[in-house]
């Protein structure tokens, strides 16, 4: 009986979450080809690390996909699919170059994992390949969107509230602005170099 | 006088090909139809790193999964479900999605050491005269240059000089060749220990000088042999043999292994070399004029084995090496030798037992043979080459009651020897150190220079004042980017001097004319 009641206790505050949950929607412009807009560190609110581990591929002579966006605390498992030598390494993370790491070699079709705890964008280079670009770009929160490539973006699930949003592109100064969000909500962001 | 021309000639195509040498190429076909960088194959342009070389090893392809990297699919010639229907059909291939075509080109600018005066006989102006400028602009070559593959494993490649000067100013063709990769296939033989090449390409040298990344080649490959000949001593030798290893070759090379480890070797039969200056032709009255001469076919042989010496016998098998910090060249120790067979021809007028005239014909044997060997520690490389050259010498024999000769006696072989030893430190990614020291110790040639007349031809800029010519060359090259390389040598030039062209008494103290070299290079 005392659990029934803690289950349905939890399944209302889900439903009330949902109820109260909103999105944030808009376009970036002034830049070509995939953004990432994220919601901001929120004070006095943390999350609990995904248990999700996406893959960043190389292939091809490439980093695929070109960006990947992922939660604080994500570790992201780097895969080579070449039948060349790759190597991932970065030299920052959000422009702190403290936090620059470099992954090795591997072998075509194994892994190697890396726990992203900084948010902030990663850099990822190749030192044979130097035309080898990918993006990490760690939000601070779970409220992220990679846009199109028009620059269309959707951020879902983010619960009403007064936040602080951020617009980051790989060729542009990213921007940040306040964003209350009440259900569906617009914001737009034009980017510049 | 005859000396003279044929000593003019040989140095001017030395001083020449100093100046206008680094005639090497990177591929920016290549980058297009792959979508990466020079880097990937290349140190620095045109050096080649490991990948760079089992991709050249490969016929112009990625060693594995060539085609998941082409960025720009290549057309197909054919269904490659026709290869079924062969014999009943063309056999389809492919070629490439673009056209693969690169360009280069270079300029120089070079400042001459203040005993370049000692040759300034002459005005400025005068056409005869070795005026040598203290700084000089110099453009280099417009390459053009294609090379790829058109499926089953047949390779190809055409480059050609078109600037003034250039190999293919007089309507000649820079390299133009066919590589059947891997051919040892259908004879059942072990991977890549088989392949064919054919048409005309550069000898398979340890070290190419038609890529060389330095501004000046390595002197020992572009050495001649011409016999002693001046008649000033008693020395004279019937040799004048324009034959150099860096010389172009046409006919069919054998090679197999691999370049990035373990064995490697190539057997080339290519045309016979002939006299080849213009003083060989002169030998005769212009109505008996032979140029050319391809009975005989030289024969050309390298062998080399490569250690790769990583501790993880597994990375020592891989294209390159597995570092902590990201794949490199292995560490490496190269060894290999080298071995050249050939006849050199020169035509006499003559006369025959019974006194007619007729055309005597030396075809003298020679042959060049070197070691070489190279090591790699991260972005260290320490190479170098040894060459002895020898030609059979065959003097003229002038019978009693003769004017002219009717035969030939073996005389004292004519030879040379020499090399090079050279350094390359990576300083950075963008940025090489190198010192070079190139030998070439030619006695002849030290006896040829005694009496040449500075005044006459510009090949009174070398007289050498030792039978050993030692040059040395400290140099750095910057990247400004993957495919802009600035490069800067300074070269301390071996010491000459200034003789008199009547009594050959010495009308100089010895001398270096060291000169500074900096090039701009960049391919696209």
């Amino acid at each position: 009986m005392k659990h029934s009641v803690l289950v349905a206790t939890a399944l209302m505050v889900a439903l009330i979450g949902v109820a109260n949950a909103g999105t944030i929607s808009g376009k970036v412009s002034g830049v070509a080809g995939e953004s990432v807009v994220y919601v901001d560190a929120i004070a006095g609110k943390t999350f609990p690390s995904p248990t999700q581990q996406p893959v960043m591929d190389q292939k091809g002579l490439m980093f695929q996909p070109h960006i990947l966006a992922v939660q604080q605390g994500t570790t992201v498992e780097f895969l080579n699919s070449d039948s060349v030598a790759h190597n991932v390494f970065w030299i920052s993370i959000g422009g702190n170059k403290k936090l620059g790491h470099n992954l090795g070699t591997w072998p075509k079709g194994e892994k190697r994992p890396f726990k992203f705890d900084n948010p902030g964008a990663v850099p990822l280079l190749c030192n044979v390949h130097p035309e080898m670009s990918g993006y990490v770009v760690v939000s601070p929160t779970p409220y992220y969107a990679v846009s199109n490539k028009s620059g269309d973006y959707k951020v879902e699930s983010v619960p009403d509230g007064s936040y602080t949003v951020t617009a980051w592109h790989e060729g542009a100064k990213s921007q940040s602005k306040p964003v209350t969000v009440s259900g569906d909500t617009k914001a737009d962001f034009t980017l510049s170099k | 006088m005859r000396l003279h021309q044929d000593i003019s000639a040989f140095f001017a195509v030395l001083i020449i090909s100093l100046l206008l040498s680094a005639n090497g190429y990177a591929i920016p076909a290549f980058s297009r139809q792959y979508g990466t960088s020079c880097n990937t194959c290349h140190v620095n342009f045109p050096k080649l790193n490991d990948f760079g070389k089992a991709f050249k090893d490969a016929g112009f392809k990625f060693p594995k999964d060539d085609e998941t990297f082409i960025k720009i699919p290549p057309v197909m010639m054919g269904a490659p479900a026709q290869k079924e229907l062969w014999p009943h059909t063309i056999f389809p291939g492919t070629i490439p999605g673009l056209p693969p075509i690169g360009l280069r080109f270079n300029t120089f600018f070079q400042v001459v050491g203040r005993h370049r005066n000692n040759f300034n006989a002459q005005l400025p102006g005068d056409p005869t005269a070795p005026f040598i400028p203290r700084t000089d602009f110099q453009t280099g070559l417009l390459s053009i240059f294609m090379a790829g593959n058109f499926g089953s494993d047949i390779a190809f490649w055409v480059d050609d000089d078109l600037s003034v000067g250039g190999s293919g100013a007089d309507g000649g063709l820079g390299d133009g060749y066919m590589k059947f990769v891997n051919v040892g296939r259908f004879l059942k033989m072990p991977t890549d220990a088989l392949s064919l090449r054919v048409g005309q390409f550069e000898l398979d040298l340890p070290f190419s000088p038609a890529r060389s990344w330095n501004l000046s080649g390595w002197d020992i490959y572009d050495q001649p042999n011409v016999g002693a000949m001046n008649s000033f001593f008693a020395r004279q030798e019937n040799v004048n043999n324009a034959f150099a290893l860096s010389n172009a070759a046409q006919g069919v090379e054998f090679s197999g292994g691999h370049t990035y480890r373990g064995y490697h070797y190539s057997l080339a039969i290519v045309n016979q070399n002939t006299g080849g200056t213009p003083g060989a032709g002169n030998n005769v009255p212009p109505t008996v004029t032979y140029t050319s001469d391809s009975n005989f076919k030289d024969i050309y042989g390298r062998f080399s084995y490569r250690f790769n010496l990583e501790r993880d016998p597994a990375s020592r098998k891989e294209i390159q090496g597995a570092g902590a910090s990201g794949p490199r060249d292995h560490t490496y120790l190269n060894l290999g030798a080298l071995y050249f067979y050939g006849r050199s021809v020169q035509r006499f007028q003559g006369q025959d037992t019974s006194g007619t005239p007729t055309v005597l014909t030396a075809r003298e044997p020679f042959y060049r043979v070197g070691g070489d060997f190279s090591f790699n520690y991260r972005t260290f490389n320490l190479f170098g080459q040894f060459i002895y050259g020898r030609d059979q010498n065959l003097l003229p024999v002038l019978p009693v009651g003769f004017v002219l000769p009717s035969g030939f006696i073996n005389g004292s072989p004519a030879h040379f020897s020499g090399g090079f030893l050279e350094a390359d430190y990576l300083v950075l990614p963008w940025v090489m150190a190198i010192m070079r020291w190139d030998q070439v110790k030619s006695t002849a040639d030290f006896l040829n220079g005694v009496g040449s007349n500075p005044d006459d031809s510009i090949g009174a800029f070398v007289s050498p004042f030792h039978a050993t010519r030692n040059r040395f060359t400290p140099g750095i090259q910057f990247l400004i980017h993957a495919n802009i390389k600035a490069a800067f040598e300074y070269q301390i030039r071996p010491q000459q001097i200034v003789y008199d062209p009547a009594t050959g008494a010495a009308l100089t103290s010895p001398f270096r004319t060291n000169s500074a070299v900096v090039g701009l290079d960049w391919v696209y």
